[in-house]
C-alpha cells in the first residue's frame, strides 16, 4: 500500500549528470572504479557525484583510505576541462577537512597542482589556488608549498591574475612567508606588494599589507622593506577608512619599525599622528597594533618627545575590554616615561 | 489379445482395489547363472530391471494374434505312445553308441519332457501387413504475424469516472510531500551554510589569534631590539671604560718611568765625571809629562847601568868558573888525597863567588 512517507534516499535518476550511487559502503569503491574508466561521460558523472559526497567528513575519511587521491591526481592533467574543474573542486573540498589535508600532503598532490597554475580555465585556477590557500594554513602544508617551489610562480602570478585569485594568492603567500621569506624576497615580492597597496579593492589592499607584515616579521624581510621604501607607502595607507586595511597596515608598520632604520624612516614619514588617531578610536580593531607601533617609535628620542604630550590617550586605553590592549598600553606608557 | 471387456464392477468405496495377483516388479534376470561373489558384492543393491530390455516381456506388434502354447501336461495317449517309441529308439541308440552327455537327470519330483517346438511355431501367414509411410513437413514459410486475438466480447460494459475530490484531497495529501521536499532542501542549505559559517568562525578565530600573536611577536622583537641596543651600548661603554683604564695605566706608567729616569739620570753627570776622573782622563800635564817621559828614560838608564853591572858579574862568574874547572881538572888527576880538598875547595870557591857577587850587589844598592 502506498504510504506518504518518502524514503531517505533520493530516487535513482533524479539528476542525470551524476553517477548513481551504490548502496552504503559500496558507493565510494564503485565511484573509484568509475573514475578509472576510459569513457569520458562515466568519469564526469562520477566526479559530479563525488563532489557532493565529500562534504561529509566520514566519506572523506573513507575516500582517502580507498586511495581516491591517486586517481584524482592522474585526472588533474586530463584534457577535458570539466573533468579538471570538477577534480579541482573535489580536491578543494577535501582540503577543507583536516584528514583531507594530511592525505593531500602525503600523496604529493601539491606538486601535481603546480601544472594547473597556467590552466586556461578560470575556475580550475581558482580552485587550485583555493587548495593552496587551505594547505598553507597548516604548518606542514606551508612547508609542502615551499618545498614545491611555488613561491616564485605565485609572486609572478600576482601581477597578472584576476582579483579573486589574487586574494587567494595573497592569503597563501602570507601563510607561507610566515615560515620562510628568502625565496619571496629573491623573486621581488616586496615590489609587487608595494604596487598592490594602492589597489582599488579593499580586500587586496588589506591582504597585501598582511603579507608585508609577515615578510617584515623576519630579519631579512625588515631590511628589504626598509630598502624598498615601503614604509612611506604604508604610512599613507594608514589614512584608509576600512578597518581590515588599518589592521594590516599597522601590523606591517609594527614589525618594520623594530629595526632602527625602519623606525627612523617611519618617523620621517610622519607616522605618529595617524597612529594616534587610530589609538584614540575606542572600537578600532587596529588599536593593539597601533599602540605597539607607537611603543616602538617612542624608543626614539624625538618620538618620546612627541608622545609625552599624548599620554592621556594611552591612559584611556587602559580601560579597554581586551586584556592585550591594556597590557600594550601599560608597556607603552612605561616606554614613554623612561628616562635614560 | 482378444479384447475382453473388463468386468465393470461397481466401485466399492470401502474396499480398496485388489489385484488378482499382486503386482510385483521383477528383479532383473541374471545374464549368467553362476556369478562370483565378488561380482555380486560389487553390484550392490539389486535394482529393478529395465522392462524395455527384459527378454521375458512380449514385444512386437501389440495387435498381432498370439496364440498361447498348448498345455504342457502330457494328456493324450497317442502322445504317450509316440514317446515310448521314441524312447526305445533312443535306448537303442544309447546302447549302441557311447553314452553321450545329455541333459542331466531330472531333479526329484520333476520330469524332463521332450518338447518340440513345432507345436509352437506360428506361421507368419498371420503377419499383419505393414506399410511404411513417410511424411515430411514443408519448409517453413514466412508466417504472417498472427492477427491480434481479440476474444469475443463477453460480459457487460461498465464505465467509471473519478471525479475531482473523490480519491483524495490534494492539499492535505501534498503536505507531507512538500514538508519533506522543503525540509530536505532547507536541511541541505543549512548544512552548507553551517559549513561555511564554521569555516568563517575558524578563520576569524585564527585571525584574532594571529593578531595577538603578531602583537606579541612585535613586542618580542621590540624587546629583543631594545635588549640588543642596550647590550651593544653596554659593550661599547665597557670597551670605552677599558680603553680609559688602559690609557690611565699607560699614563701612570709613563709618569713613573719619567720620574725614575729623571732620578736615575740625576747623578749621571757627577758619576760620569767621577768615572772619568778615576780613569784618569783629567790629568795634570806636567805630572803626565814627567810620568810619561822622564821616568821611562830614568828607568831605561837604570836598567842599562844594572845590565852593565850584571854583565860584569857574569864575566866574573865565568872567569871564576873557568878557573875552578881548570883547577878541578888539575886536581882530579892527582892522587885521591886531594879529593877531599877539591870538593872542599869547590864549595869554598863557589861560596866565595856568590859572596863576592853579593858584595857587589850590596855595593850597587845604596846607589
Amino acid at each position: 500500500m502506498a504510504q506518504p512517507r518518502i524514503s531517505a534516499y533520493l530516487p535513482p535518476d533524479i539528476d542525470p549528470t551524476k553517477a548513481p550511487l551504490a548502496f552504503g559502503r559500496r558507493a565510494l569503491p564503485k565511484l573509484n572504479e568509475e573514475l578509472r574508466s576510459p569513457e569520458l561521460l562515466t568519469q564526469q558523472r562520477a566526479l559530479m557525484a563525488l563532489c557532493d559526497l565529500v562534504h561529509d567528513p566520514e566519506k572523506v575519511y573513507q575516500a582517502i583510505a580507498l586511495g581516491f587521491l591517486d586517481n584524482l591526481k592522474t585526472l588533474l592533467v586530463h584534457h577535458d576541462q570539466t573533468v579538471r574543474q570538477k577534480t579541482t573542486e573535489v580536491l578543494s573540498i577535501v582540503a577543507l577537512h583536516s584528514i583531507g589535508r594530511q592525505g593531500l600532503i602525503q600523496t604529493g598532490v601539491i606538486s601535481a597542482l603546480t601544472e594547473l597554475l597556467d590552466d586556461p580555465v578560470d575556475i580550475c585556477r581558482k580552485n587550485t589556488h583555493r587548495i593552496f590557500d587551505m594547505m598553507a594554513k597548516l604548518p606542514e602544508g606551508a612547508g609542502g608549498v615551499l618545498r614545491a617551489g611555488l613561491i616564485p610562480p605565485l609572486v609572478l602570478k600576482l601581477k597578472t591574475e584576476l582579483d579573486e585569485i589574487q586574494e587567494l594568492i595573497l592569503d597563501t603567500l602570507s601563510n607561507c612567508l610566515r615560515v620562510e621569506v628568502s625565496e619571496a624576497l629573491a623573486a621581488g615580492a616586496v615590489t609587487v606588494l608595494k604596487e598592490k597597496l594602492s589597489h582599488p579593492s579593499t580586500a587586496i589592499r588589506s591582504k597585501a599589507a598582511w603579507v608585508l607584515l609577515e615578510i617584515s616579521s623576519h630579519a631579512e624581510g625588515k631590511v628589504a622593506v626598509c630598502e624598498e621604501g615601503v614604509i612611506p607607502a604604508l604610512v599613507s595607507l594608514l589614512e584608509d577608512t576600512q578597518p581590515e586595511v588599518q589592521v594590516s597596515t599597522t601590523g606591517a608598520l609594527m614589525f618594520a619599525a623594530v629595526t632602527p632604520q625602519g623606525r627612523s624612516s617611519a618617523m620621517g614619514a610622519e607616522a605618529i599622528p595617524p597612529l594616534l588617531k587610530l589609538v584614540a578610536e575606542e572600537t578600532s580593531k587596529a588599536r593593539l597594533n597601533a599602540i605597539k607601533t607607537l611603543t616602538l617609535l617612542a624608543e626614539l628620542p624625538e618620538g618620546r618627545q612627541t608622545l609625552l604630550d599624548h599620554r592621556d590617550t594611552f591612559q584611556r586605553c587602559l580601560d579597554d575590554r581586551s586584556e592585550a590592549v591594556q597590557r600594550a598600553a601599560q608597556i607603552a606608557i612605561t616606554v614613554i616615561e623612561w628616562k635614560p | 489379445m482378444v479384447p475382453t471387456m473388463v468386468p465393470i464392477r461397481a466401485p466399492e468405496l470401502d474396499v480398496p482395489y485388489s489385484f488378482c495377483s499382486q503386482p510385483r516388479s521383477l528383479l532383473p534376470r541374471p545374464k549368467y547363472r553362476e556369478q562370483s561373489n565378488a561380482a555380486e558384492t560389487e553390484k550392490g543393491p539389486r535394482r529393478y530391471g529395465n522392462i524395455m530390455i527384459d527378454p521375458r516381456v512380449v514385444r512386437g506388434n501389440a495387435l498381432s494374434l498370439r496364440l498361447l502354447p498348448e498345455s504342457t501336461q502330457p494328456s493324450t495317449p497317442e502322445v504317450k505312445k509316440q514317446r515310448k517309441a521314441q524312447k526305445k529308439l533312443q535306448a537303442r541308440k544309447l546302447t549302441q553308441e557311447q553314452i553321450r552327455t545329455g541333459t542331466p537327470e531330472p531333479v526329484e519330483g520333476r520330469e524332463h519332457v521332450h518338447v518340440q517346438t513345432e507345436l509352437y511355431l506360428e506361421e507368419i501367414s498371420d503377419r499383419i501387413i505393414e506399410v511404411d509411410g513417410e511424411c515430411q513437413t514443408d519448409e517453413f514459410l514466412d508466417r504472417p504475424p498472427t492477427p491480434l486475438f481479440i476474444p469475443a466480447k463477453t460480459g457487460k460494459d461498465v464505465a467509471t469516472q473519478i471525479e475531482e475530490g473523490e480519491l483524495f484531497d490534494f492539499d492535505i495529501e501534498v503536505k507531507p510531500i512538500l514538508e519533506v521536499l522543503i525540509g530536505k532542501t532547507v536541511e541541505q542549505a543549512l548544512l552548507e551554510v553551517m559549513e561555511e559559517e564554521e569555516l568563517a568562525q575558524l578563520w576569524s578565530h585564527q585571525r584574532a589569534f594571529a593578531e595577538l600573536r603578531n602583537a606579541e611577536f612585535a613586542e618580542l622583537q621590540r624587546l629583543e631590539e631594545q635588549d640588543r641596543r642596550i647590550r651593544e651600548e653596554k659593550e661599547r661603554r665597557r670597551l670605552e671604560h677599558l680603553e680609559k683604564l688602559r690609557k690611565q695605566k699607560e699614563t701612570a706608567e709613563k709618569v713613573a718611568a719619567r720620574a725614575f729616569a729623571q732620578r736615575y739620570l740625576a747623578d749621571l753627570i757627577p758619576s760620569v765625571f767621577n768615572n772619568l776622573y778615576d780613569r784618569g782622563f783629567f790629568y795634570d800635564p806636567i805630572e803626565r809629562d814627567i810620568e810619561t817621559e822622564f821616568l821611562p828614560w830614568l828607568m831605561s838608564e837604570v836598567e842599562e847601568t844594572l845590565q852593565k853591572k850584571v854583565l860584569g858579574r857574569v864575566m866574573l862568574d865565568s872567569l871564576i868558573r873557568t878557573v875552578v874547572e881548570k883547577r878541578l881538572d888539575e886536581f882530579s888527576h892527582p892522587p885521591p888525597s886531594n879529593q877531599t880538598e877539591a870538593p872542599a875547595e869547590e864549595p869554598r870557591a863557589t861560596d866565595a863567588a856568590p859572596q863576592a857577587s853579593g858584595e857587589a850587589d850590596a855595593a850597587d844598592q845604596p846607589v
